[in-house]
């Protein structure tokens, strides 16, 4: 999607704001962004959305509370709904990107854990689920192991930063079916001798989060099963050639 | 201990009365996570604080002449992001140590070269990316190349537009965006 930018000045007085919310002011921004917004129109809006969501949630990740508060003092049912968009566009790039550097690639990495962690945080923190259709986490998961080291080390602390939010939410916590599923997963990833260092605690920070012990997390052995693998749809890159 | 390498560093001359206007164009077309700003007294720290939170900044301030435990509560609210910037004299003798801290800008320029790399430098080998910015008047001339060749550093004339690279991280997600 190509969006049309807004006038310099709108531009400029978008920036201001984000350079200077705070929660203090919140009520006082979230006034002037609304008349922004009705004096711009819904072209503003999706450009808006893709400003937040790439300029300022992604990298900010120290103001991830603060701008979702802003959002939802906005309320604006249409900005909410672009900026989930645009959540998961960025996500579904990230994960299609070439992953052979990922040990290196440490801007990448670190972005996908700041969008997951966002992502969270207006999804499943608000006891609303990430439906398949947009973004299917548990094959995620399978999908890493499939295709190995490089692909677990962008996808497991990315998954991780996600569930971490159901501490937050009467709904999805780490008791219900969907979650238990992933952690399921992650607890058998956990086992496997091979596995990444910082990963493993990857996985231990979280389940410590949740207050769920990786021992009595009975296994299924989904990972053996080489058939239901091969089978999983793909969301990371094709594997290349070395 | 402090270094300079990381921080890019710019000037720009201005009027004593343009300094606030200037201000104001930076934060329109900068994208700052959170920043400092350094006046050269307390008093002119506590109207700039004032005039800038008028017109609608997130600021707190600190100077030399508050009890050093207030002082030590702002600097600590302003770590955990209850704010965006820091208006302050000097009296940060360790250099910046918050990593959030993207943008420094010295609204008057130090006397000497001491006072520079106290306020500009990072502590650490591998100091964050960052920019910081002069504000430069015709009576500073001088001191801006002394202290320039002083520190063995180069202080340049900022362009018309930066690139987020230079202190903007995770920048990456432009390219990946093209895709």
């Amino acid at each position: 999607i190509q969006l049309v930018e807004p006038p310099e000045s709108v531009v400029e007085k978008v920036s201001f704001l984000f350079n200077n919310l705070s929660m203090s002011n919140l009520p006082k921004k979230t006034e002037e962004m609304r008349t922004l917004i009705e004096e711009n129109g819904k072209e503003f809006l999706r450009w808006l959305a893709q400003y937040m969501v790439m300029k300022r949630v992604s990298i900010e990740q120290n103001f991830q509370p603060l701008y979702n508060n802003f959002l939802t003092a906005i309320a604006d049912k249409q900005l909410e709904k672009a900026c989930k968009d645009e959540t998961f566009r960025n996500i579904r790039i990230l994960l299609r990107s070439d992953k052979r550097q990922a040990a290196s690639n440490f801007g990448d990495r670190q972005l996908l854990k700041n969008l997951g962690m966002w992502l969270g945080m207006i999804t499943i923190a608000k006891d609303t689920p990430i439906l398949n259709t947009d973004l299917d986490l548990k094959s995620l998961l399978m999908e890493a192991y499939y295709k190995g080291q490089q692909e677990l080390l962008f996808v497991v602390p990315f998954i991780a930063k996600i569930i971490s939010s159901c501490g937050k939410s009467e709904v999805f916590t780490a008791e219900c079916a969907w979650i238990r599923a992933m952690i399921k997963i992650l607890a058998e990833l956990h086992c496997e001798p091979d596995l990444k260092l910082n990963l493993k605690f990857e996985i231990e920070v979280l389940c410590k989060e949740l207050q769920v012990d990786l021992r009595n997390v009975e296994l299924e052995g989904v990972l053996k099963d080489t058939d239901r693998l091969l089978r999983v749809p793909q969301q990371l890159g094709d594997l290349k050639m070395l | 201990e402090l270094t300079l390498l990381g921080v890019t560093q710019y000037y720009a001359y201005v009027q004593e009365k343009q300094k606030v206007h200037c201000l104001n164009t930076l934060f329109r077309k900068l994208q700052i996570n959170q920043s400092i700003i350094f006046c050269n007294s307390t008093q002119r720290v506590e109207l700039l604080a004032k005039k800038i939170t008028e017109l609608g900044y997130s600021c707190y301030y600190i100077h030399s002449r508050m009890a050093q435990n207030h002082r030590n509560r702002v600097f600590h609210d302003f770590r955990q992001g209850n704010c965006r910037n820091l208006v302050c004299s000097d009296l940060l003798t360790r250099g910046i140590d918050i990593q959030a801290v993207n943008v420094v800008i010295n609204f008057d320029f130090p006397r000497n070269s001491e006072t520079y790399l106290h306020r500009i430098g990072r502590s650490g080998r591998f100091g964050h990316l960052g920019i910081a910015i002069n504000l430069i008047t015709y009576d500073d001339r001088y001191s801006l190349r002394r202290i320039e060749g002083e520190l063995k550093t180069a202080i340049c004339p900022i362009p018309k537009s930066i690139d987020p690279k230079l202190y903007v991280a995770e920048h990456q997600m432009e390219g990946g965006d093209a895709a």
